[in-house]
């Protein structure tokens, strides 16, 4: 298992050279550049402008450059943003954008996974159909109508929750419950259809025809082998909520990482582009990587040695 | 000892206003993160809102009519012979740090030449130094030619400033208003560099100082005690919060969280206009922006001035702001907006083209296409965004129903749609301008002379560029007057080169306890405001 992990992790290296190499020869050849105006700048000022963050020097130079401030985890200054350096911008708004994504994923699970436990157990009956009902809506209500819906029910109808911003635990009720409600919807359904077919199994049958109490059959038994397709899913999930929401940030105004990855594309602000793409790519390997490890826990036919 | 003094009368007065109860402070919402509070580097209107709060420049804009008003500068002067502004400065502001409670010295002549000089330092890499690029020795500087030494711009002593140009622009004091004009604290940017305007290290001469700035969340202002006008300030804090979602802010104004809401969402307009509250706490001022549909006269078949009259009579302006953008905005037929000097009155004046089908369908008849039979298929191109797509495809449809001509509409990501409009653009697309200061050689000879850059209709008319230079060069308000009009006529009627489509309205809800101006140029004066009991 260790020279697994290490061997994934030295696998990493490539990986993020050529992501890194893609994102860079993709953001240079979409039309525009950082200093695309609506009010065209003089080429004098272009020239500044491109002298002061290096991009006036070759391509293939601004790239070396680029990796060697990458390697040292120094990721440059933002170009939109003149005061701030994109380190700051990750060290001031990505640890938000966790919180949020954290307390959305627990809830997403806490709630999501019993619940399709729940339906598969009592099968077509009441409670199946209505937490199926539910989650369907969770799957299909998007974040930019759920959100507005919350604030207006839950801060402006009821007083319960401040309508938008961040800072008390208060804050992170209605956008977190936003941001979870496709995930738990996701979960709930994977679990439920992934019990169902574990239930299925000659061995679930075995151990109820050795009398074993159904509690246990379900909950020792069958929920943790129904755990791995949930765990499939559940990796780029962690990846996917742990990097943002745009929209949810949005209509909650949260100081996140998340409103970055659409405005830096917008303003070629190419260092930003870079960084929050490379920090998204290692989210998905570091969560990939943790979702084989955990499938040789679930599992122990699952050997990786 | 001085300091420490200052420090405890600032505790002081704090503690006492907070024991009282009578600390006001007035929630605001900035929309988004200021890009930059470095008033060389800053270009848009957030960032300016707040410099404007934390900085005075040499002059500044009377709110309601845009005079020009003293404020570094109590006096200014003009030599002709010399083409030369002096200004002659308070000897009573101060700069402080972000307490409010440190006297960091006198704000001199000597910072005035300081960030003029910083702005057009090619080093600084600022975006808006071509504007400063008619005081002489700027542009050399700034291109890499010449010398911060040769710049125009001269500390004759610790209170006066004096300003050489390379012609003498009657405008050049509302241009002194800029925050490109202000001052800059030499001591902190050469200490800290880029990272002077960070809450920490910043000093700052102007009504409010920086209390506190959580990046993307919020940022609060505290009155400047060291303020020269602080007894005038009324409001002791301003915080304001970065929602850029116009529904969320609209729902934050209802729910108190916000005094005032300066960009209620279209959707919301009708509920607002109806309902008995929010109705009374509308206000609808015109903003100092045009919307305009730039058109390629190189294409064809807008190559042929009677498509162009006929598309530009065919465009039902009124129709569009009552059905489709509802805010109470003006019908343009010219460009310079109203509020702005050199503005003519299009409609009144019957400039340019007026909505009307007749005349428009003759037009398109007298250009070979009858009842649009033959006329090729334009395309109507503008940024991506769900507001211009609303508006193209009302304009389209009514050339569609009024001339028979079929309208491809596209839209582009506004990087890649800029390109296009630059490179090679489509027959018609959209483009907007908002001022800088406000006089119509903003308007006429920044966008629509032959050498600028803004020129995406790339017009090219020699009597046009003569009329705008001499307008700019020109003292006499009265000839400049003229000489605008002579331009609007050309540009919008004789040659049509672009449809202008409207006059923008700001539309702002503000609660009943707020006593407020509204600053048409844009950046409130919260200086000016009042929070009463409530």
């Amino acid at each position: 298992m260790f020279q697994f992990i290490v061997r994934r992790l030295l696998w990493t290296i490539p990986v993020i050279f050529v992501v890194s190499s893609m994102t860079f020869v993709l953001m240079h050849a979409v039309p525009g550049s950082p200093f695309t105006r609506e009010r065209a700048l003089p080429e004098a000022i272009q020239r500044n402008l491109e002298a002061k963050y290096n991009l006036d020097a070759p391509l293939w130079k601004q790239y070396v450059d680029y990796m060697w401030g990458f390697v040292r985890f120094d990721f440059g200054p933002s170009i939109a943003y003149r005061s701030r350096t994109v380190n700051d911008i990750l060290a001031q708004q990505w640890p938000v954008t966790a919180t949020l994504g954290a307390v959305a994923l627990l809830f997403a699970i806490l709630v999501g996974i019993p619940l399709g436990v729940l339906s598969a157990v009592k099968q077509n009956s009441l409670i199946d159909h209505a937490s199926m009902v539910f989650s369907m809506l969770g799957v299909s209500i998007p974040a930019i109508a759920l959100g507005p819906f919350l604030i207006w029910i839950f801060a402006l109808k009821l007083k319960w929750f401040p309508v938008a911003t961040w800072g008390t635990p208060a804050h992170v009720v209605l956008p977190a419950l936003t941001l979870s409600t496709f995930y738990l919807a996701r979960f709930a359904r994977i679990t439920r259809a992934s019990m169902l077919q574990v239930t299925r199994e000659e061995y679930i049958l075995t151990a109820r025809a050795k009398g074993v109490r159904e509690l246990v059959v379900n909950v020792k038994h069958a929920f943790r082998n129904a755990l791995i397709p949930v765990t499939t899913i559940a990796g780029p999930a962690f990846a996917d909520i742990l990097t943002g929401s745009l929209v949810v940030e949005r209509i909650f105004g949260i100081p996140g990482i998340g409103k970055y990855y659409v405005q830096s594309i917008g303003n070629r602000d190419y260092p930003v582009i870079m960084a929050t793409t490379l920090l998204f790519a290692l989210l998905i390997i570091l969560m990939n990587l943790l979702v084989d490890v955990s499938y040789a826990l679930l599992d122990p036919r699952i050997r990786y040695d | 000892m001085k300091r420490a003094l200052t420090c405890l009368m600032v505790v002081a007065l704090l503690g006492g206003l907070a024991v009282a109860g009578q600390a006001k402070t007035l929630f605001w919402n900035l929309s988004t993160e200021p890009p930059s509070l470095d008033p060389s580097l800053a270009t848009d209107t957030t960032s300016h809102q707040v410099l404007k709060a934390m900085f005075i420049s040499l002059c500044q804009y009377d709110d309601a009519t845009m005079a020009v008003l003293p404020d570094l500068a109590e006096t200014w002067t003009f030599d002709a012979a010399t083409v030369t502004w002096t200004f002659n400065l308070r000897n009573d502001v101060h700069w402080t740090d972000r307490s409010g409670a440190v006297d960091r010295g006198l704000v001199t002549a000597h910072d005035v030449e300081f960030g003029i000089k910083r702005l057009l330092d090619p080093a600084t890499a600022s975006e808006y130094a071509y504007v400063l690029y008619l005081i002489k020795g700027a542009e050399a500087y700034n291109t890499g030619v010449g010398s911060a030494d040769d710049v125009g711009v001269v500390a004759v002593d610790d209170f006066t400033v004096a300003i050489t140009l390379n012609f003498p622009a009657g405008y050049f004091p509302s241009m002194a208003a800029l925050w490109l004009c202000a001052p800059l604290p030499q001591f902190a940017v050469e200490a800290y560099g880029d990272q002077w305007t960070e809450a920490d290290n910043i000093v700052t001469n102007g009504p409010y100082v920086l209390g506190d700035w959580v990046h993307e969340d919020h940022l609060v202002l505290n009155k400047n005690p060291l303020y020269y006008d602080a007894a005038s300030v009324k409001i002791d804090q301003v915080y304001c919060y970065m929602v850029n979602e116009q529904s969320t802010a609209m729902a934050m104004y209802e729910a108190g969280t916000i005094d005032v809401n300066d960009n209620p969402p279209l959707e919301d307009m009708d509920r607002i206009k109806t309902d008995p509250v929010l109705s009374k706490e509308l206000y609808q001022a015109p903003n100092l922006c045009t919307y305009r549909y730039g058109l390629n006269a190189a294409k064809a078949p807008l190559d042929n001035i009677l498509v162009r009259k006929a598309l530009a009579s065919a465009v039902d302006r009124q129709s569009l702001i009552d059905f489709v953008l509802k805010g109470n905005q003006r019908p343009a037929q010219t460009w310079t907006p109203p509020g702005i000097f050199g503005h003519v009155d299009g409609v009144a004046l019957e400039i340019g083209y007026p909505y009307n089908p007749t005349a428009a369908k003759q037009y398109l008849a007298d250009a070979g296409y009858p009842g649009g039979a033959g006329f090729p298929e334009v395309t109507l191109m503008f940024n991506t965004s769900q507001g211009h797509q609303k508006i193209a495809e009302f304009v389209a449809q009514g050339w569609e129903d009024t001339l028979g001509i079929k309208v491809n509409l596209t839209n582009q990501e506004w990087g890649v749609y800029l390109n296009t409009c630059a490179t090679d653009a489509p027959q018609v697309f959209r483009m907007g301008w908002c001022a800088d200061y406000p006089d119509a050689n903003n308007w006429l000879n920044d966008v629509f002379h032959s050498g600028s850059g803004n020129n995406y209709e790339k017009y090219d008319n020699p009597v046009y560029d003569d009329l705008v230079e001499r307008a700019a060069v020109s003292t006499d308000p009265a000839e400049r007057l003229d000489l605008y009009k002579q331009a609007e006529i050309l540009i919008c009627e004789t040659d049509v080169a672009f449809i202008p489509i409207y006059f923008y309205t700001s539309n702002e809800l503000s609660k009943p306890y707020v006593v407020r101006t509204y600053a048409a140029i844009g950046g409130e004066s919260w200086k000016n405001w009042d929070i009463l009991d409530h």
